[in-house]
């Protein structure tokens, strides 16, 4: 599953974060970090509740094919700290 | 009170007899349930103009649906949010930073705050808002079977954690919490009269600071830089005002209106009591079903909001109680359901304004909850007494007397 962040539409409210604090990364004023986000299968039902929960609409589940077969090294910062 | 004439430009059919200040279970009632009472307003039209929706009187478009409430409190260039309100009640004109401050000088002011206030750094409270839950509820437990919630528990737990990460002394506790309450619930005397002393209060709490720095929350103000230069007095007081207003009842009321739910529903209270993992979910349920807030806004331009004449200078008013009842948000929104996910209510507000101290607030309700429930046996409300709520700017509950004899 791939997740598209709109960064500009974050605020703040961290309810990302709070579902799932291993996929979604906070900077250091708490607003989630910019770059799409590849999630893997395992993680999808946790992830898809975080995107439900954020009041700004700012995650949307990317559902095209393309998403799906975007390669590998396009991946952002999934593992980063 | 003064009552505003409707403006011209606002056609009567869009007029609703609907207010925060009057309608039917606003005032001060016992057993009441204002927050549920502001549901009727879904019956009627997305936007209607409601003639006295302010403490000073003055009307305000209401926006019933969260979607447009969403919209509004996103859209700062259309939407300003400087109305002095604190300033206003001495009559004069500056704004608490950074609710005040319109983007994007907002900006700047939030910036150099929210790292006080992140996840993060909340996460590294945790543990003081623990100890001083448990000592307080400690206490209650070792000295009887029933307690006043509001004052043996909420208010003292609330304040003292916020007086802490202020850096103000605790013995005072009292004192602030009273010029709070004359500030957000007083009459025309009283809400001066507490805001000129709460003004000198912090001013003097600056100068103190400036004078001998410590390591607190007024000292990192009146040290801090913006855009490569110190704050002026006029900046440091909007600040220190607005973060020791915003701080001193909130999270105290939000106790309240939860605990007084559990009480009157063993079921849920077992529930929580049995499986408390589930308390995290359930206090995202209760801030959307006892939220405190009404967000008003100012027009900046002329602007036809669906359907809607909203002319510069209108006052629009997005009240949290109203957009967490909305039925296109929410399935079946009147019902309190603890297990409910996907919450995205509006307790904290949307867009660049969203509430400061949201996460440290909802530490506090979890922890406070949590700490309640495994410490005190089963709890109802004290046989013969009635939990008083009301409405208005800001929504609270007066007193909640629980018993688990």
């Amino acid at each position: 599953m791939h997740i598209v962040v709109h960064k500009a539409k974050c605020q703040g409210h961290a309810r990302c974060w709070a579902q799932a604090p291993n996929i979604f990364k906070l900077d250091d004023e708490g607003y989630v970090l910019p770059g799409d986000i590849n999630v893997a299968q395992e993680d999808e039902l946790l992830a898809s509740r975080a995107v439900r929960s954020c009041p700004e609409s700012a995650l949307e589940i990317d559902r095209t094919s393309a998403a799906r077969f975007e390669p590998a090294e396009m991946q952002p910062r999934a593992g980063e700290a | 009170m003064a009552l505003n004439p409707v403006p011209d430009h606002v056609p009567p059919e869009m007029v609703g007899d609907f207010s925060l200040f009057t309608s039917p279970g606003m005032l001060p009632t016992p057993d009441g349930d204002p927050q549920a009472a502001t549901a009727c307003v879904h019956a009627g039209p997305p936007i209607f103009y409601s003639p006295f929706n302010t403490r000073d009187g003055r009307g305000t478009w209401v926006i019933t649906r969260a979607t447009d409430q969403r919209r509004v409190l996103q859209d700062a260039d259309s939407f300003s949010s400087h109305r002095s309100i604190f300033a206003s009640a001495l009559g004069e004109n500056w704004p608490m930073i950074p609710l005040e401050l319109d983007p994007p000088a907002h900006g700047v002011f939030r910036s150099l705050l929210n790292p006080l206030l992140s996840p993060k750094r909340v996460t590294a409270l945790e543990p003081a808002v623990r100890e001083r839950a448990i000592a307080l509820i400690d206490s209650i437990a070792a000295s009887g079977t029933s307690c006043d919630v509001m004052q043996d528990f909420a208010f003292p737990f609330a304040v003292s954690i916020f007086l802490r990460l202020l850096g103000l002394p605790d013995h005072r506790l009292h004192t602030f919490v009273g010029w709070a309450n004359d500030l957000l619930h007083g009459d025309d005397v009283k809400r001066p009269a507490a805001a000129r002393t709460i003004l000198a209060f912090i001013d003097e709490l600056a100068a103190m600071r400036r004078e001998e720095p410590v390591d607190d929350f007024m000292t990192f103000i009146v040290q801090a830089q913006v855009e490569g230069r110190r704050l002026t007095d006029e900046e440091v007081r909007g600040i220190g005002v607005l973060v020791f207003v915003a701080g001193l009842d909130t999270v105290a009321a939000a106790i309240g209106f939860d605990l007084a739910f559990l009480a009157r529903h063993p079921k849920e209270q077992e529930l929580l009591r049995s499986e408390p993992n589930r308390i995290v979910l359930a206090a995202e349920e209760l801030l959307r079903a006892y939220p405190t807030v009404q967000i008003i806004r100012v027009a900046r331009k002329d602007i036809d909001f669906e359907g809607a004449p909203i002319r510069k200078g209108d006052y629009v008013s997005c009240a949290t109680m109203i957009a967490n009842r909305d039925s296109a948000e929410f399935e079946c929104p009147d019902t309190i359901d603890l297990m409910r996910e996907d919450n995205r209510h509006a307790a904290f507000g949307y867009g660049p304004h969203r509430c400061l101290g949201s996460h440290l607030a909802r530490r506090e309700i979890v922890i406070g909850l949590e700490e309640w429930l495994a410490r005190l046996p089963a709890f109802r409300i004290k046989e013969g007494t009635a939990p008083i709520a009301y409405g208005g700017h800001v929504f609270g509950i007066e007193n909640l007397i629980v018993d688990w004899s």
